[in-house]
């Protein structure tokens, strides 16, 4: 095993040398950095090519350039002596200081994009294998596959026109005309009918159910101008909390697990109570409150499916502590809703909340909540855009390896003995199906770290995918290695982790060691 | 027993709950205190680049972001106004000519004008400045690599070492620079913003550098003598710790913690800076030294997309925006409401250059190409959209902003030009029909239909035109290399001042790359930059401009529009020609 | 970059290690070849998009001609036409119309049909070119690499290694760069300065075969431990033989797939190469160069914007579903399963259910969810 790992190391170093060296050579040969002053009529035109000859050190030819390069990057090896060196960008820059900044911003940007993607990818994906060439499975295909062939910046322009500016423009005044509620209505009311499976009269059932839903909560919103004064009050949030209470034991444990029901039913309850108790508390809140109150929701969770035990208190207290996750979640939603007043009215905010670009507001005060909402209002729209492109493959990926495993012999053995179907796909099927999923979350961590160059650059963030660029651009090796360098390093990091790991939730997988 | 004891207790409770909630929606709730103080008289402005640096006159710090940073925080001794004249700033001092042979001038700072740290703006930063643009010490050989460059200044030190070392006055607060011989852009030489402007505190410079104090850094200044290319000396260390300071100190995408780094003496100062994404400007509390301004904040936000910016102002998150200008963008916002758009022209201009060889080393070659360049189908097409009024530019010199240009226009034999003359084209060429290699940017769309029309008219001539056009990265490295025969692409007319002149149009001239060698219009230039006054120059750059024309040198085309568009919620933003842009009048922005 | 690039997708079958189950009864007494054939056309999506892909193809090289021959639409892509009702488009549904300009003219009056008709050209024979140079050599490094072994697959998959962590941004704006290099006087630059697409084409299936190569290499380590190859070896088979008469063939559904894969991501990528400037070089054109050429036009002059856009996205729509048509015939693993006979057995309540986690497979799954 150790000897494996550092095997895999040493290698991965090799490889990182002579790739970091192709990619040096390449960016230096791939222009010329004197392009726009030699077209210059400025009095100085030689002066000025002289300066960034001599900053860029342009006379030392790019083989040599690249060991003075790599110099500087090896002291990176020492920790903690604070001597990395990776060289300056054409502006002055130093690349380290560079790359802490975009690292930062392309991290805000894409880790929920991914983190969503792959939790959405893998609900479709599985509810497509469970069923196979229904009109759910095809619709879901299709639209997979649609959003897939869009090249991004399109999709980008389009949701700032109507995402943001639109949206924007909306909530002035934010009636909704009755005709809109109701097509949203039947459109939604068809979806649903088309993709609930079963008999014609349970498909109407449902389609009508949501029809009616939609329609009424969205006349309501219009009535109330919802959207200026949001907020779910504790009675959505106790009728919402018993809904998730069912639905969470469903999949946890099954109804018929009488205590696991009754537990979370319980966490549902306080959940409301606690909208009355904590609001004070809110009131005050930081990231790490939030943080320590998520944690002391989910263990109270668990402390109360511990108490209600039952044949299997696992599962009772996997089943409460879910539901108090996403209760506690609802409250700190009904939380952020009562502050949107106050952020949209906000003299920065100009109530045009849904920005097109950056990553905050300049200058926005506020409190814990107002800054959290001020976050999400601008990245919303790089976000949704990012999901929708990659989720295609998570989707795609997980269906397959989802009906491969489906068609195994121990899921027949699973069922020839009488499992439920819950029990078939929850604990034999599911699991399984995730595992060759490591390689692909690993295989995309890398390319998280590059940044979404496109992305970034309609929604103006500058990550590392525009300091890439901008090196690039600039014919300016230095970045672009610095970019590199993190990209790869993650990439290989993560791609060894990832077989560690597989080795370990596949037995059937050993390492050569 | 369908549920048991508990559930039921569950439900029970959570009814009663429902029931004691109901009347608790939002509405009631009270709304918590968040800091949502009135903050008012905010200005947005959308800039293409991130902020870097806060000493643009650098050669790695010169970028547009940072001299509108750099103007908006500093004062000077004068600036451009939007008719391209230049304004003396009297409320921050004045500069004199004492006299004109040999020329000298005298800078002084009035007393009161200080930096934001208190101290009074002095004899040392102009002596600082002076230095820095004038590449007296350096003594670099850029042939023999000896030497040693000091200051990277990206201004032109082609003035300003032309002088002696300074006398710095008794007061303190004054200079006076004396030329070895007359100099013609005298005025702009010292004390304007992002060419030679008093931008950088000495007494922060010296501190860095580690001086004892502002007097020190003056005293090594008078130490060190001139440098000479022809015989380098030896670094000199302290000097050099001086002039890196200067050169790349103030570099910075964040604000630093040390405000010596940002001290203003100007109408606003940095407040604050997000790294690639916003900088934002509050008013200079002492400030009084010149014109005062009226928004109490500008927030400067980095969008670089045109598109972006215009879905910015749409959704209302910047007021003042400058993007590339293209039609689409004129007619995106000339439909969103409450925006007001400013249509005007840049100072670049596209112009044709037929090169003085091969094909057409023969004038008439020339002339008969000349007749073939649908210039106004051109501009029809290229520029109409954007900028209804554009017509061709006709002037080799100036450009229609600047006062001189009509006079010049009307004898520099431009008329001759103004419409296709296929006919007499032919009849020049006389059955001949020579290949034409043009050359141009092919990642640059103008230029790429610039191309397009003139080869469909060129043809007709009978001219076998070739398609020479490179990529981005590699075409301007072939200028003037004699591998194409025509080529299409941009120049920058420095609005004020006639240094530029030399350098495109003389025999030798560093930017002279179709190898026009013209008797007549070399001696004008000779005389030309040692005229120091104003109606003389443009005198001598009419009889240029015509010079030029007479020798079939190849076409003006069109000056690039430029497009700006601001809300209606602000006033006070006019269109401006260079590179200042709408900052100019930064003061007399308002939230109405 | 985050743009999902189909090795993703295609990683599955890597990690697919089990082997090929036979046909099942309804195929019997068919050859290989007729079962693929017969799952193929029976998969709906991938027929409408084969005959999707085949309408566009058809239409894009006939319309404005191809290598001189020319085609039946009046206009080509670089005439300049004066602009007729300022450029908006002439087509309409209703009444049914094609008009002069069906898709509209752009600001100088080219006629964007012949445009986008042109640009669908580049763009298809872009994708073929890379999909057929990243699939010869991703085969045969791949193949080489998983069949020999030893110290030739060390070195063909550490060269794999550097090629796959280079940003692929950064190999296309050098390559791009190199193909949008006119000035040398070579026969190069001759055939570059005519062919400019066909050159990024190559240089681009150049570095896009490594992910194909892991697979296929994928697939013939597991090929070559099985029984038929050392059948064949016994009998006296050369390597040759072995590979191409008898591994080959079975890897071959794994590379078919895969290189449809490739190609519709090679317009993606061609579109983002365009959009970031480093792609197609105007003034020949890509639909992915119309796009960003006018995404500023998108509120003013929607049809600049949208025509080539929905043709990028129809092309690439198709391409996948045919892929997904083909991975379906290729793989039988993905036959239906029929949950709906297992429901019933959820009438044993988990409570009866005795806990027995260890007949449950290989993979062990958590005792306490039995």
């Amino acid at each position: 095993m150790l000897s494996y790992v550092v095997r895999r190391l040493a290698t991965a170093a090799l490889i990182l040398l002579g790739a970091s060296f192709l990619v040096y050579l390449l960016t230096a040969s791939s222009g010329d950095p004197l392009a726009d002053l030699r077209a210059s009529n400025a009095p100085n035109r030689q002066q000025l090519m002289d300066a960034r000859s001599q900053l860029l050190d342009l006379d030392t030819p790019a083989p040599l350039r690249y060991f003075k390069w790599l110099g500087g990057a090896a002291q990176c090896l020492v920790p903690f002596a604070g001597t990395c060196d990776l060289g300056k960008s054409v502006t002055g820059q130093p690349i380290t200081e560079a790359l802490g900044i975009a690292l930062v911003q392309t991290l805000t940007l894409v880790t929920g994009a991914t983190v969503l993607a792959i939790l959405i990818g893998i609900t479709l994906g599985i509810v497509t294998a469970l069923r196979q060439y229904s009109a759910l499975d095809y619709g879901v295909t299709f639209m997979a596959f649609l959003f897939f062939s869009l090249p991004i910046f399109w999709v980008a322009v389009l949701l700032k026109e109507f995402g943001a500016i639109g949206f924007n423009n909306f909530l002035r005044n934010p009636v909704i005309p009755l005709p809109v509620s109701l097509g949203t209505g039947i459109v939604l009311g068809v979806v649903v009918a088309v993709a609930a499976g079963g008999e014609i009269k349970r498909r109407l059932i449902s389609g009508g159910v949501v029809f009616a839903l939609v329609t009424a909560v969205m006349v309501y919103f219009s009535a109330t101008l919802w959207f200026k004064n949001p907020g779910l009050g504790p009675v959505v949030i106790g009728i919402a909390g018993v809904g998730m209470a069912f639905a969470v034991t469903t999949l946890v444990s099954g109804l018929k697990n009488r205590k696991a029901l009754q537990a979370s039913l319980i966490v549902a309850g306080l959940g409301v109570v606690s909208w009355f108790v904590i609001q004070p508390l809110l009131a005050q809140a930081t990231g790490l409150m939030i943080f320590l109150l998520a944690i002391a929701t989910v263990l109270v969770g668990v402390g109360v499916g511990y108490l209600m035990g039952g044949y299997d208190r696992g599962q009772s207290m996997r089943a409460a502590g879910i539901t108090a996750f996403l209760v506690g979640g609802l409250v700190a939603l009904d939380r952020f809703m009562q502050a949107w007043p106050t952020y949209f009215n906000n003299s920065r905010v100009r109530g045009r909340p849904i920005a097109t670009i950056g990553a905050g507001t300049p200058n926005l005060q506020g409190d814990y909540w107002v800054l959290t909402i001020d976050t999400f209002t601008h990245l919303i729209l790089p976000t949704v855009a990012l999901i929708l492109v990659s989720l295609a493959s998570y989707t795609r990926f997980t269906r397959s390896s989802m009906l491969e495993i489906m068609n195994m012999d121990y899921i027949r053995t699973a069922r020839a003995k009488g499992l439920s179907e819950r029990s078939v796909i929850m604990g034999h099927a599911f699991r399984n199906a995730l595992i060759p999923l490591a390689t692909i979350v690993a295989f995309d961590i890398g390319a998280l770290i590059g940044g979404a160059v496109i992305t970034e650059s309609v929604f103006s963030v500058h990550g590392m995918g525009f300091l890439f660029l901008d090196g690039i651009t600039h014919i300016d090796p230095n970045p672009v290695m610095g970019v590199f360098l993190c990209v790869a390093v993650t990439a290989m990091v993560f791609n060894l982790i990832a077989d560690l790991a597989y080795s370990a939730l596949d037995p059937r997988v050993r390492i050569k060691a | 027993m369908r549920f048991g004891r508990i559930s039921q207790a569950v439900g029970v409770l959570a009814i009663a709950t429902l029931a004691l909630s109901a009347c608790a929606g939002n509405t009631g709730s009270p709304s918590p205190t968040s800091g949502g103080a009135q903050e008012g008289g905010t200005i947005g402005v959308a800039e293409t680049n991130g902020f870097s640096s806060f000493n643009s006159g650098t050669a790695d710090g010169n970028s547009d972001v940072n001299g509108h940073i750099g103007y908006a925080t500093h004062s000077n001794f004068l600036y451009i106004d939007d008719k391209l004249n230049i304004v003396k700033n009297e409320k921050f001092g004045k500069y004199e000519k004492l006299s004109d042979d040999p020329l000298t001038v005298k800078y002084t700072v009035n007393e009161g004008v200080k930096w934001s740290d208190g101290t009074q703006v002095s004899a040392a930063d102009l002596l600082l400045t002076w230095a820095s643009g004038s590449a007296y010490y350096d003594d670099s050989n850029a042939e023999k690599k000896t030497g040693t460059t000091y200051f990277l200044t990206a201004a032109d030190t082609s003035g300003l070492n032309l002088t002696d070392f300074p006398e710095i006055g008794e007061d303190n607060r004054s200079i006076t620079l004396k030329y070895s011989k007359p100099f013609a852009d005298w005025e702009l030489a010292l004390g304007f913003a992002g060419n030679g402007g008093i931008d950088i505190p000495a007494h922060v410079v010296a501190q860095k550098a580690g001086l004892k104090d502002a007097q020190a850094l003056v005293d090594l200044f008078k130490s060190v003598k001139r440098g000479d290319p022809a015989a380098p000396k030896p670094v000199n260390a302290q000097l050099k710790k001086v002039a890196d300071f200067w050169s790349t100190g103030f570099d910075s995408k964040t604000l630093p913690s040390d405000p010596n780094l940002f001290l203003s003496n100007g109408p606003y100062i940095v407040k604050d800076v997000v790294a690639e994404q916003s900088l934002t400007l509050v008013r200079n509390k002492d400030y009084n030294w010149g014109p005062t301004p009226h928004a109490d904040e500008i927030v400067v936000r980095t969008i670089g997309s045109a598109p972006a910016q215009v879905q910015a102002l749409k959704n209302g998150e910047v007021d003042i925006i400058n993007p590339q200008a293209s039609a689409d963008t004129v007619e995106q916002i000339k439909a969103l409401d409450g925006v007001q758009l400013l249509q005007g022209k840049q100072l670049s201009y596209d112009h044709l250059d037929l090169n003085y060889s091969g094909p057409f080393a023969d004038k008439d070659v020339r002339t008969a190409f000349m007749l073939t360049v649908p210039r106004k189908d051109i501009v029809d097409k290229i520029i109409k959209k954007i900028d209804p009024e554009a017509t061709p530019l006709d002037s080799q010199i100036f450009v229609p902003a600047q006062a001189a240009y009509a006079d010049s226009v009307k004898n520099n034999g431009s008329s001759e030009y103004q419409d296709v003359n296929v006919d007499k084209a032919k009849q020049l060429l006389a059955g001949k029909t020579p290949t034409i290699r043009i050359m141009y940017n092919k990642d640059n769309p103008n230029r790429v239909d610039a191309f397009s029309l003139i080869r469909e008219s060129a043809t007709k001539a009978g001219f076998k035109i070739v398609d020479g056009g490179l990529g981005k990265a590699d075409w301007s490295a072939h200028l003037g290399d004699g591998s194409y025969d025509a080529t299409i692409f941009g120049w920058i007319n420095s609005g004020v001042g006639v240094t530029g002149t030399p350098q495109i149009f003389k025999t030798g001239g560093g930017s002279n790359f179709n190898g026009l060698s013209s008797p007549d219009a070399d001696k004008l230039m000779d005389e030309l930059i040692i005229t120091t006054d104003k109606a003389k120059q443009d005198e001598l750059q009419t009889k240029i401009d015509a010079a030029i024309w007479s020798t079939s040198y190849g076409l003006p085309l069109f000056q690039s529009p430029d497009v700006k568009a601001y809300s209606d919620q602000i006033s006070g933003v006019t269109a401006m020609p260079n590179q200042t842009g709408v900052w100019w009048n930064v003061w007399d922005w308002a939230r109405k | 970059m985050s743009q999902p690039t189909q090795e993703e997708v295609a990683l599955a079958q890597q990690v697919q290690h089990e082997t090929v189950p036979g046909p099942g009864a309804e195929y019997q007494g068919l050859s290989q070849g007729q079962i693929v054939r017969k799952r193929f056309f029976g998969h709906t999506g991938a027929l409408i998009g084969l005959a999707a892909f085949a309408l566009i193809f058809i239409m894009a090289f006939t319309s404005v001609g191809f290598a001189g021959i020319p085609g039946w639409w009046k206009y080509n892509h670089v005439d300049v036409s004066p602009l007729v009702n300022d450029g908006v488009p002439s087509a309409s549904l209703w009444p049914l119309a094609w008009g002069e300009h069906p898709f509209g003219q752009d600001r100088i009056g080219r006629d964007l049909f012949a445009m986008t008709m042109r640009g669908a050209q580049q763009s298809i024979i872009i994708m073929v070119i890379i999909g057929s140079i990243a699939g010869l050599i991703g085969a045969v490094v791949g193949g080489l690499a998983g069949y020999f072994r030893g110290w030739v697959e060390a070195i063909l998959m550490r060269l794999t290694d550097v090629i796959i962590i280079i940003p692929v941004l950064l190999l296309a704006a050098v390559v791009a760069q190199m193909a949008g290099r006119r000035d040398a006087d070579s026969w190069f630059a001759g055939f570059a300065a005519s062919n400019g697409v066909v050159v990024l084409g190559i240089f681009l299936g150049l570095v896009s075969w490594v992910g194909l190569a892991r697979l296929v290499r994928g697939e013939f380590l597991t090929l070559r431990e099985r029984e038929f190859v050392d059948a064949a070896r016994i009998s006296g088979a050369t390597n040759a033989r072995i590979i191409f008469k008898h591994i080959l063939p079975n890897a071959v559904g794994v590379l078919i797939v895969n290189i449809t894969l490739t190609m519709s991501a090679a317009i993606l990528l061609e579109t983002a190469l365009s959009y970031l400037g480093v792609g197609v070089k105007s003034p020949d054109t890509s639909l992915g160069l119309l796009i960003s050429q006018n995404q500023e036009a998108f509120s003013t002059r929607p049809w600049l914007f949208w025509f080539p856009g929905l043709f990028i996205v129809a092309i690439c729509l198709s391409i996948n579903f045919i892929g997904d048509g083909l991975r379906d015939a290729f793989d039988p693993r993905q036959k239906k399963f029929r949950a709906k006979s297992a429901t019933d057995s959820g009438r044993h309540s988990s409570e009866t259910a005795p806990a027995s986690p260890a007949a449950s497979g290989p993979a062990a799954a958590d005792s306490k969810e039995s």
